[in-house]
């Protein structure tokens, strides 16, 4: 864009051709600009309709006439709302914690310590990855039954705390560094574990941040493991107050659009501050998030 | 980072304590804990008060959130069940009891001097009642009549309307108050009736279900089809009763329970087929006045009877402390108290017949509690079947049901089919279960599916 | 004296791999086999059924079962959004691949469904696809009105209508069937969310990383724009989209638990129900464990399949 702005203003005006550049670049504007109207405009709709007074949702002005705050005020009295924030963001913390640590020290053994069989230990590992949901949760249902953990919080956190797309991720930025790093530490007479938390951890600090987001963010917003497990109300995360809010009292389109709007507002802050590690980590694990 | 992370662990940690610090107190101090599967209605917490005031070793509580059959049966089963749970249908019971999480308390009511048979209504019996053996005790019973909101006939100077009728005497009736606006869009309904309640038309017209031994399934039978046509012709021919389209668009300001009850609640229609029961959420409409009368009825002068009954569960340690509850709901408190909450009828019969029930000193205005009683005689319950799993029916069931309903197909179409699905999955279930085909072939006399 | 010092490595190695291989037998690894077992038995939570070893009965059960059929179709055609979402992808990477102003804004917006995707949103969407006051159906009447059609507004998600015509009650097509309806909203939910997504990243990604000179050598060869991508970029971009296509289709196979849940509880008439959701009410519902698990292997052996695709074919690059 630079250089062909600069040479146009050395030649002399021409119409045309400023016509024909200027002209792609806004069919580019519109373009984008239509498509982010398309992606942003349920949002829209959601955040106007949270404010309307009840018999004013099924009119189609997307705009209330009077504003009604307090419809988010309501939420709270009719259901434990603050209570499912804590449930949610307690859990999705817990397993963060607990999937970075383990997920940073099985990725520094698979990128920085040399074993036998290291590649296809690795290998399998990933492989674990294409294992559908499904297929173990009918048994870790039955696990959780004989851990007596069904209706706990320890339930919702210890079988989220390992993750082999964490190990991934990590992995791949810990190859990023390079290798006479901790042969030199070595050399020094550190140990494994010493270069573990003094050298590679600080190094691979990006990598960290963006697996604690996705963690953090797939905890959050996690719905099947929580509905089969929990059954007490003061243990309900988000996503299940919101299904129970919705079959009990769907009928209050305003209550549930100022709920939605409540639930997924957490996520866009974190969203819009850690924008650049998230789109790395996208980039460098080519995995689904 | 060692840093860090011990900073975030002691974060952690400090965050749990504060989650074990706010987690609900679940015990009074040197009260045995009693926990109640049950709904989040309104009515059911009173219920638990008057039985914690009465028997002061017990601590009752309600859990609203594991209502559902499948929830209460795996987690009975995998010992972490409630005490007492509730057991909506014959489907359910034979379910409980199959599931072996049903504790038979045939001995114990005996012993309490409880007489099933005699002092409770008989539409009470298929949910505690299996196989001659006594399991739980009715919470309530209910029958359906149409409720009916006399401010929207005043409106329309017609007067109310009084049983017993015919379906056809009806309809002109509901036409009359169908209000549409200019564009022809409905405003009021004539009628609210939810789906579920599809049994009671089959039954009107004298269809069944399953057949008299529960072997087959006879939904295809023209006096079954004939029902449920008349339900979708409500909708489609009639045009008294919204079609699902016309019920999604419909947006209410709800209390407990949705649907139909807020609807009607919210004045959006004129008359709705339900249960006494109702009265718990309409009561909070302040400004409604109301009316009853008997259910509408086609060839067969019937109605559909239902009720909840609470079981215990079997496996757990307090089964025999939960013995109380069900001893509680035998008894005058609760009765009357479920009498006068509305939430449908006490379970015993003589409770219904006392001059405090027709006229509730707190709620003067409510003149027609007499119809309620009235027309349990006519409460039919709803059939059941030994030789298939309830759910698997249900979703054959409600598949076809959910055709008819959205007018996709005929009733007969989708009847036919429901019956041959059926009877398929009940084939299939004695294929896999060995005792189920000695006494399905006990009753055909040796023939084979 | 090497030999010694990978043994220690080895020792170490096994140090830092020990919580999360033990969280691995325990969650993963275990529950596979034991779930590969049971699918090889009646297992059943109505206890007067004695637990029995059935061989392959819940296999032949299985493709006897018309049920089973119906929501594989089901779940194949949910599938359908994927090329539209994956070539829309493409698009606005594209798009956004010029340098222009302000790119970072139209970036976070397009990324904002994915972002947020979850109960809240589908929830929204159900309010959004309600055909009467819904905003979506407005427009449409409105734009029909304006025009002076006489077409009715789709009913969406009570309607067992779609594009292909598929019946309700076997796998085959009719006219009838002809139109728009629940499947096809949550297609275009899908699309919606899925297509400023992830992908839109990879592709934007991949776009970077295309040579600058392969374009500059195609434009002195006189190749015009369409030429240009055809021949340069979407060569690059091959293993990208082959990534893409791949990934998409295993989470296509065990998607759609959600939608249904919230939104449809697998209706109308059952044609919302996926094989994931169909799995959860054998099991959750109808308490057959065994027949529950025989679905989830199907499922699990058919994703596999696409794995094995995956590494064959793929780019060692991007998935490695």
């Amino acid at each position: 864009m630079d250089s062909r702005l600069s040479q146009s203003t050395q030649k002399p005006f021409n119409v045309v051709a400023w016509w024909r550049g200027s002209s792609r670049y806004a069919v580019s504007y519109l373009l984008l600009t239509l498509l982010a109207l398309v992606s942003f405009a349920p949002f829209l709709w959601m955040v106007l309709a949270s404010f309307k007074p009840l018999e004013e949702v099924e009119r189609l002005n997307p705009f209330p006439t009077v504003w009604h705050p307090e419809n988010y005020v309501k939420v709270f009295k009719q259901i434990p709302f603050a209570r499912y924030y804590f449930n949610s963001v307690f859990t999705a913390a817990w397993v963060t914690f607990l999937q970075c640590l383990t997920s940073a020290m099985a990725a520094y053994a698979f990128a920085r310590l040399k074993w036998k069989g290291r590649d296809v230990v690795f290998r399998l590992y990933l492989a674990t990855l294409m294992i559908p949901g499904v297929v173990t949760m009918i048994p870790n249902y039955a696990l959780m039954v004989k851990l007596h953990l069904l209706d706990s919080y320890q339930g919702l956190i210890v079988p989220s705390a390992f993750s082999a797309f964490g190990t991934f991720l990590l992995r791949q930025f810990m190859l990023t560094l390079p290798p006479s790093l901790d042969e030199a530490a070595a050399i020094d007479g550190g140990s494994p574990w010493q270069i573990f938390w003094d050298l590679i951890l600080p190094l691979a600090r990006p990598g960290l941040i963006t697996l604690a987001i996705f963690t953090f963010m797939g905890n959050y917003g996690s719905f099947f493991w929580p509905l089969v497990l929990i059954k007490s109300e003061h243990l309900r995360t988000l996503p299940i107050g919101m299904l129970f809010f919705d079959t009990n009292y769907g009928r209050q389109t305003n209550l549930i659009m100022a709920a939605s709007v409540m639930n997924i507002i957490p996520l866009i802050i974190l969203f819009v501050t850690s924008q650049k590690f998230l789109v790395r980590g996208i980039q460098l694990g080519a995995v689904k998030g | 980072m060692r840093v860090f992370f011990l900073a975030a662990f002691l974060c952690l940690v400090l965050l749990s304590l504060l989650a074990w610090r706010i987690r609900p107190k679940v015990t009074e101090k040197g009260k045995i804990p009693l926990v109640w599967v049950s709904d989040d209605n309104p009515a059911r917490r009173e219920q638990i008060g008057l039985f914690n005031r009465l028997n002061l070793k017990y601590n009752l509580r309600l859990d609203p959130s594991n209502t559902g059959m499948e929830k209460v049966i795996v987690q009975s089963l995998a010992g972490v069940g409630p005490d007492l749970f509730d057991c909506y249908d014959g489907f359910q019971l034979s379910a409980y009891v199959k599931s072996g999480i049903a504790w038979d308390v045939t001995d114990e009511l005996g012993k309490a001097g409880v007489d099933v048979a005699k002092d409770l209504w008989s539409a009470a019996h298929p949910t505690i009642m299996h196989e001659g053996r006594v399991y739980g005790f009715p919470t309530n019973v209910a029958v359906n009549c149409v409720w009916l909101n006399k401010d929207l006939f005043d409106k329309r100077r017609v007067p109310y309307p009084k049983g017993p009728m015919t379906w056809e005497e009806f309809i002109p009736l509901a036409q009359r108050m169908t209000i549409r606006n200019a564009q022809g869009k409905v405003e009021q309904f004539g009628l609210f009736c939810d789906w579920w309640n599809w049994q009671q038309f089959v039954l009107q017209w004298g269809g069944r279900l399953y057949s008299e031994d529960g072997t087959r399934c006879t939904l295809d039978s023209p006096e079954a089809i004939a029902g449920v046509q008349f339900l979708h012709d409500l909708i489609y021919k009639h045009h008294v009763m919204p079609s699902p389209v016309e019920e999604a668009a419909m947006a209410t300001q709800g209390g407990w329970g949705s649907g139909t009850i807020t609807f009607f609640g919210g004045g959006k229609g004129a008359m709705a087929l339900g249960g006494r029961w109702w009265l718990c959420t309409l009561r909070d409409y302040k400004k409604l006045h109301l009316g009853a009368f008997e259910c509408p009825h086609g060839p067969y002068r019937v109605s559909r009877g239902y009720g909840r009954a609470t079981l215990i569960n079997r496996n757990s340690p307090r089964h025999q402390h939960a013995l109380e509850f069900l001893k509680y709901e035998a008894g005058k408190g609760y009765n009357e108290l479920i009498n006068h909450q509305a939430d449908a009828l006490a379970p015993v019969i003589r409770y219904s017949y006392t001059p405090l029930y027709l006229h509730d000193p707190e709620f003067p205005e409510e003149d027609y509690n007499a119809v309620w009683r009235d027309a349990m005689k006519f409460g039919v319950p709803d059939q059941i079947s030994p030789f298939i799993n309830g759910q698997a029916a249900t979703r054959i069931l409600n598949k076809q049901l959910d055709l008819v309903k959205n007018d996709q197909k005929s009733a007969a179409a989708a009847l036919t089919r429901a019956a041959q699905e059926i009877n398929k999955e009940i084939r299939k279930t004695l294929e896999k279960d060995p005792l189920l085909r000695v006494r399905y072939l006990k009753l055909t006399g040796g023939r084979k599916p | 004296m090497k030999g010694r010092a990978q043994r220690t490595e080895l020792l170490s190695a096994l140090g830092f791999l020990l919580p999360n291989f033990l969280g691995f037998v325990i969650f993963t690894a275990g529950p596979v086999l034991f779930s590969l077992g049971v699918s090889f038995s009646n297992w059943n939570l109505q206890q007067t059924i004695p637990f029995q070893w059935i061989g392959f009965g819940n296999f032949v059960e299985l493709f006897h079962d018309p049920q089973f059929w119906l929501y594989f179709a089901n779940t194949g055609y949910l599938m359908l959004g994927m090329p539209v979402a994956i070539a829309g992808s493409l698009f606005m990477a594209i798009l956004l691949s010029q340098r222009l102003r302000g790119i970072v804004v139209y970036r976070t917006l397009f990324y904002l469904p994915s972002f947020t995707s979850g109960v809240a949103l589908m929830i929204l969407w159900k309010a959004l696809y309600n055909p009467d006051f819904g905003p979506i159906n407005a427009m449409i009447n409105g734009v029909t009105h304006a025009l002076h059609l006489k077409a009715t507004a789709p009913q969406w998600l009570l309607a067992t209508k779609n594009l292909l015509g598929l019946d309700v009650e076997q796998v085959r097509m009719v006219s009838k069937q002809f139109g728009l309806g629940a499947r096809d909203a949550l297609i275009l939910m899908g699309v919606w969310i899925a297509i400023g997504g992830n992908n839109m990243l990879l592709y934007l990604a991949a776009l970077t990383n295309v040579p600058q000179e392969l374009h500059e050598a195609a434009s002195l060869d006189g190749a015009g724009k369409w030429a240009s991508f055809r021949n340069v970029t979407w060569p690059q971009l091959a293993p990208t989209t082959f990534f893409i296509v791949v990934m998409s289709f295993i989470g296509g196979l065990q998607g759609g638990f959600d939608q249904a849940r919230v939104m449809t509880a697998g209706g109308p008439a059952g044609t919302t129900t996926t094989l994931s959701y169909y799995i959860y009410t054998k099991a959750f519902e109808e308490f057959q464990i065994g027949y529950a698990s025989a679905i989830s292997w199907i499922l699990f052996a058919m994703i596999f399949v696409m794995t094995l695709v995956n590494w064959k074919y793929g780019s060692k690059e991007l998935n490695y």
